[in-house]
């Protein structure tokens, strides 16, 4: 087949081709011979080896390392170059070249290429077996479409991530983060740097439920939002639910984030971590009794502060910021059908800066906040037969923060705190091939702490006790995914929840026909412990169908309803940890959001390519905002300062994904709004920018994410981001006024403008094992540079006041490219 | 909630490569004027002010229009009425010079312009203020500043008083610093002209910068203009100590004159003051609240009920104290920033007819012929 293309090889590789060819007369044509014949000529090349007319030959076959069959047109490029060599159809090539070094890469559509470096001196034989992609392990950390449990699930707008790719993605700091991985998908998005916490799908921050192992996390990130809590060692998988939520969850409005912690190995000891710019990382796997139980620990511990000390400027010299955290694991599998684990979670963070507080009317100097994450959770596993199984999960967690001044005479100490506990018990059941019925139950009890001032203190400040809120949630559900035909899947569910607020609790009562401020106050009724103080309950119906058009496309219809009986009051861009949260009482009536998705999806090429396009609508009731001025902490008569309104997300999501092969990745397209509308039960006096509806925070229509990585060796990887994003709203002023001759601007509306757009390239460059060597200890160096070409992407704009008027300002978080190296190691 | 801490941010930030930059292609996206009110009350004899004038529907290079010929009076809650009368600034209206608010009088503000609109206030109290108890300076290095800065060393001002145990004491307070001026105008560029009464520059602005004296006695006055409040939320009842309400610059060893004041304010004003130090501070942080503007706060329109006002009618008692700061117990390795004056002293050639050197001190926000009580040569 080769000797058909001289024309091809004169261009490309003429000198070395045209050699070969006057080894092998018979196979050329005259005229071809003659061109390279004259070619030779000109350029003197004759050696006198070439006078011997015979170069070493390189020869060999190319089989599919499955099959062992042979591939047919695979091509060989010697140097980087494409030498037209193809194999003919016995899988067979020949070359004859003249004897030096050379790089030669075999290549076929759909197999991984093979690379070799070789010295020519003799005839050589290169027999090589390529590796068909299609049957490997996906590369790519995300599927829109499938779900772990199965491809072929009716589920829409649900997202798996392996933690393992997403450790190739380049990561801010070397810090490798689950939060920020989540961000490169099409409907997750942020405030902006540093935010707390995630919007998906035109969501709030608190409308997205996050467990790590059945158990609740209230504050998902480190250092203000910087990093995300969860030591990424310790996690196996995330399921992200964007869109079609099963039946057994429920309590959040917006999403489902399910993150699962690594089953520590039951046969081998295993030792990894790594040492960072930000912290040290550790994760020890130990298997106790083989093949039966075993533990697993993996904990993370920033030493970032020294860096104040070193190089901060002289005013935070004195700032500490630490956080740590640690997972632990155990697992018990006494027989097949039975298995036990008991998870914790401990966080922690530390900060002190000097004389700020966030508290008002208080002096103190120094401030030190303090909070953090204690969770357990246990759960059993249980396989009565093939066809019925039970999971059995108990939990508790505890979010409490803790705000401190250590002066004299005013001193302070600010707590609160939440205690979530919840018990499930869930059944699976697969009757037959047709249908997967799941089922169970749950109850969740609330008790929130909403703030307790300086309780036992010696101080001048007084002690504010706010009662303690307590609550119970439960739920019961049903889901039955039914296969109609081969083509048509259903998977309809119902949830039934139920909330109680209990007292003690005082109910106070207001004048009827105003606003409920302390002035219309008319009394208040106790509520005796254990007396309902009000429910609220109702069905949540959950459909999700698919239907098979072809064997690679399929359209699928979501429909849910969600509903929400806890929020977090907070009034600022993004929640600060310490904000506080509430479960729904008379006043604050639960969130509902009412969820329509359409997708369709489809294969192309054997699955290595995937495309789809979602487009999604939902409408949340009851969502809060705040009287102007608001005063939300250590506040007993919270209803005075909400105000309540109604929240609307719309939005298209595009994506093509390349699963497999060298170069893996995905691109992404969104276009998504989000928007509020807030007019209070007395829109004269309480609706926000006019009663009209306005942008929300992270309402940002227009945007594309790309995410590439590219694995030529085992050794090597490489990583690149793209993010591209119309920039966030901001209110901006229509003009200004002056009292006792300092300037102040005037806002009439809320988000009127925009930001800049925001994009951003990052880039990593993985090295693993760089002795090449098989060694139990196996290091590898990530490099990594966050915002390549540096670009100032504005966190906000603001304004400050000058005797010459109001002047705006920009804030960037990440100016410069930031550059960071990480070392971890694994010992197995 | 206050949440400001953007240091927390900025400490992380400023690792990191963050940076606050100026937009110098800002656009505004809506501009529009309103009505506004600056009007306060006090215990103090008047004259008493009250302000109004259209807000500007621009940033930079605003004016305000004031509100000339309106109707504008006091009434208490005996039905006493104290008419105001427009001054030579236009759109500043004044109560008598023997006019004073009572402490636990009851004041509404009126105000009818001469277009038929017509406004009225809430009724608000005038609450009693506590007297001063002490005044502790101490001189306080910012350590994040360079020597040499101005801003690194200065006296902290503290207050101590004793808050009554009632409930719901708001507080503010206020500062005034005069200083002798020994020079009444600088013109950058060009000369006085004493026909009109102004710097002028010839049509190629000379290189220089020419300093006038005052005529006579002359005061520079400089003042607070952050708003610091305090509510005794969590300190009812107790002695309030190590407050701080000023910071005086040390550019100087000389004693320090001040005028200050503790005031009384009613809960409107400081919920009033409170929303706009929360609007000031907001810096673009992650942990900035809305930036609001509450309208027709205590102000409102009886003819337009929609209309939106800005301002507030601010009435409140005060207790004054007027002393010097001792500048010269610093460290010894602290040295003051003095100012320096740029250019040239402007004096008339001898024997020059008609050559005057002396530009006349007129009574001014920043600037007063007038001794200040209490001022020691």
């Amino acid at each position: 087949m080769y000797y058909s293309k001289c024309n091809k090889q004169l261009q490309e590789n003429f000198i070395s081709n045209c050699e070969r060819m006057f080894q092998n007369l018979r196979f050329y044509s005259l005229k071809n011979l003659l061109i390279c014949f004259l070619i030779l000529l000109s350029t003197q090349y004759l050696s006198a080896q070439d006078r011997e007319f015979r170069l070493p030959v390189i020869e060999g076959k190319v089989t599919d390392s499955k099959t062992g069959e042979v591939i047919i047109g695979a091509s060989i490029s010697l140097d980087f170059k494409k030498s037209g060599i193809i194999t003919d159809s016995t899988g067979y090539f020949q070359m004859y070249m003249p004897a030096g070094e050379y790089i030669i890469k075999i290549s076929h559509v759909g197999y991984k290429p093979f690379r070799i470096k070789t010295q020519l001196k003799a005839d050589q034989r290169l027999d090589v077996q390529l590796d068909d992609i299609t049957k490997t392990l996906e590369e790519v950390i995300v599927s829109s479409q499938a779900t772990r449990k199965d491809i072929q699930s009716p589920s829409l707008g649900v997202t798996l991530l392996s933690i393992k790719a997403i450790k190739k993605l380049p990561a801010m700091m070397g810090e490798v983060d689950v939060i920020r991985s989540l961000q490169t998908l099409p409907g997750v998005s942020s405030v902006g740097e540093g935010s707390n916490g995630i919007n998906v799908r035109g969501g709030a921050i608190d409308q997205n439920l996050i467990y790590i192992d059945g158990a609740p996390i209230f504050n998902p990130t480190h250092l203000f939002g910087l990093f995300s809590v969860f030591a990424s060692d310790a996690i196996r998988e995330l399921e992200l639910y964007k869109g079609g939520v099963p039946s057994r969850f429920g309590g959040r409005t917006a999403s489902i984030l399910d993150i699962k912690m690594t089953e520590p190995n039951l046969e081998k000891f295993k030792l990894q971590g790594g040492i960072g710019l930000v912290s040290n990382r550790a994760m020890v796997e130990v298997p106790i009794i083989k093949n039966k139980l075993s533990i697993l620990a993996a904990g993370r511990l920033s030493f970032n502060d020294f860096w104040f000390k070193l190089v901060g400027p002289d005013n935070i010299k004195n700032s500490r910021a630490n956080f740590y955290d640690l997972a632990t694991k155990i697992f018990y599998r006494p027989n097949k059908n039975n298995t036990f684990s008991l998870s914790t979670y401990v966080s922690s963070d530390f900060y002190q800066v000097d004389s700020l507080f966030s508290l008002e009317n208080v002096i103190a100097k120094r401030t030190q906040f303090n909070y953090g994450h204690l969770n357990f959770s246990g759960r059993w596993n249980h396989y009565f037969n093939t066809k019925l199984s039970v999971d059995v999960l108990g939990v508790i967690s505890n979010y409490r923060t803790r705000t401190y001044a250590p002066d004299s005479v005013n001193r302070i100490e600010l707590t609160n705190s939440i205690n979530y506990k919840n018990l499930k018990i869930d059944f699976d059941y697969n009757p037959n091939e047709k249908h997967k019925i799941n089922f169970g139950l749950s109850a969740v009890t609330y008790n929130i702490s909403p703030g307790t001032l300086n309780q036992n203190v010696k101080s001048r400040i007084a002690t504010v006790i706010l009662p303690n809120e307590q609550s119970l949630e439960t739920a019961i559900y049903v889901d039955d995914e039914y296969k109609m035909s081969e083509k048509f899947t259903i998977q309809a569910g119902l949830r039934y929840a139920n909330y109680l607020n209990f007292g003690p609790y005082s109910h106070r009562q207001y004048i009827e026909g105003e606003p409920r401020t302390t002035n219309s106050q008319i009394g208040v009724e106790e509520i005796s412990s254990g007396s309902v103080e009000k429910s609220y309950g109702g069905f949540e119906p959950r459909v999700a169908m698919k239907y098979s058009i072809g064997e690679n496309s399929t359209i699928k219809f979501g429909y849910n309803r969600m509903k929400q009986f806890i929020q977090l009051l907070t009034n600022n861009t993004t929640p600060l940890p310490t904000a506080r949260w509430k479960t729904s009482d008379s006043y604050i009536k639960p969130q509902q959001s009412d969820f329509i998705s359409l997708g369709y999806f489809r294969n192309i090429k054997e699955n290595i390519f995937e495309v789809s396009a979602e487009g999604y609508f939902r409408q949340t009731n009851n969502i809060l905002d705040y009287i102007s001025g608001a005063n939300l902490q250590l506040n007993k008569t919270i209803e005075t300062q909400v105000v309540s309104g109604q929240a609307k997300a719309y939005g298209v999501e595009l994506m093509l994904t390349k699963k497999r092969g060298e170069l893996s990745g995905w691109i992404s397209y969104t276009y998504a709004r989000s928007l509020q509308q807030v007019r209070g039960d007395f829109p004269e006096l309480q609706q926000i920018a006019g009663g009209n509806g306005y942008s929300s925070n992270y309402d940002k229509p227009h945007t594309v994410n790309a995410t590439v990585n590219i694995q030529p060796t085992v050794h090597h990887s490489f990583g690149f981001t793209f993010a591209y994003s119309t920039g966030r709203p901001f209110s901006s002023p229509s003009g200004l006024f002056q009292l006792d001759n300092k300037k102040y601007p005037v806002y009439e509306t809320r988000n009127n403008d925009r930001i800049a757009d925001y994009h951003r390239l990052d880039f990593s460059w993985t090295i693993t094992n760089p002795s090449l060597k098989e060694k139990r200890w196996e290091g590898s160096w990530t490099f990594t540079v966050y915002n390549i070409y540096g670009r100032k992407n504005p966190y906000s704009v603001f304004f400050k006041s000058t005797p010459a008027g109001i002047k705006p300002y920009e804030l960037s978080v990440f100016g410069a490219p930031f550059i960071s190296l990480t070392y971890n190691f694994k010992f197995l | 909630m206050k949440n400001k801490f953007p240091i927390y941010l900025i400490l992380l930030l400023l690792l990191v490569g963050s940076c606050i930059t100026p937009i110098t292609d800002f656009t505004q996206v809506s501009s529009k004027s309103f009505l506004t009110v600056e009007a306060s009350l006090s215990d103090q004899l008047g004259p008493h002010k009250v302000k109004l004038y259209l807000s500007a529907d621009k940033l930079m290079g605003s004016y305000f229009t004031p509100i000339t010929r309106a109707k504008v009076y006091f009434t208490d809650e005996k039905g006493v009425r104290e008419d105001l009368t427009e001054s030579s600034t236009k759109g500043s209206y004044f109560t008598s010079i023997k006019f004073a608010g009572r402490i636990g009088g009851t004041y509404t503000l009126n105000i009818e312009t001469i277009d038929g609109k017509k406004y009225k206030s809430q009724a608000e109290t005038m609450k009693s203020v506590p007297e001063i108890e002490n005044l502790l300076t101490r001189f306080e290095v910012q350590d994040n500043y360079a020597k040499g800065d101005p801003r690194r060393g200065g006296f902290n001002l503290y207050v101590d008083f004793q808050d009554p145990s009632t409930t719901g004491d708001n507080y503010q307070w206020y500062w005034k610093h005069y200083e002798r001026a020994y020079i009444c105008e600088t013109c950058v560029g060009g000369s006085y002209d004493f026909r009109t009464n102004s710097c002028v520059q010839p049509r190629i602005p000379t290189d220089v910068t020419l300093n006038y004296r005052c005529d006579g006695d002359c005061w520079d006055i400089t003042f607070s203009t952050d708003l610091n409040i305090f509510s005794d939320n969590y300190l009812n009842g107790q002695r309030i100590t190590g407050k701080q309400v000023a910071r005086v610059p040390y550019d100087g060893v000389s004693p320090y004159y001040l005028q200050f004041e503790q005031r009384g304010i009613t809960r409107n004003s400081y919920n009033y003051y409170q929303g706009l130090n929360a609007q000031v501070q907001n810096n673009g942080t992650l942990f900035d609240v809305p930036a609001e503007t509450r309208f027709s706060f205590n102000v409102k329109s009886t003819t337009n009920p929609d209309e939106k006002i800005l301002g507030i009618f601010d009435v409140y008692s005060v207790r004054k104290k007027i002393f010097y700061i001792d500048r010269t117990q610093v460290p010894k390795d602290e040295t003051p920033t003095v100012r320096t004056i740029q250019g040239d002293t402007f004096s008339c050639p001898p024997l020059q007819v008609g050559c005057k050197d002396l530009v006349q001190c007129s009574e001014g926000l920043f600037r007063t012929p007038f001794k200040p009580t209490g001022w020691k040569e």
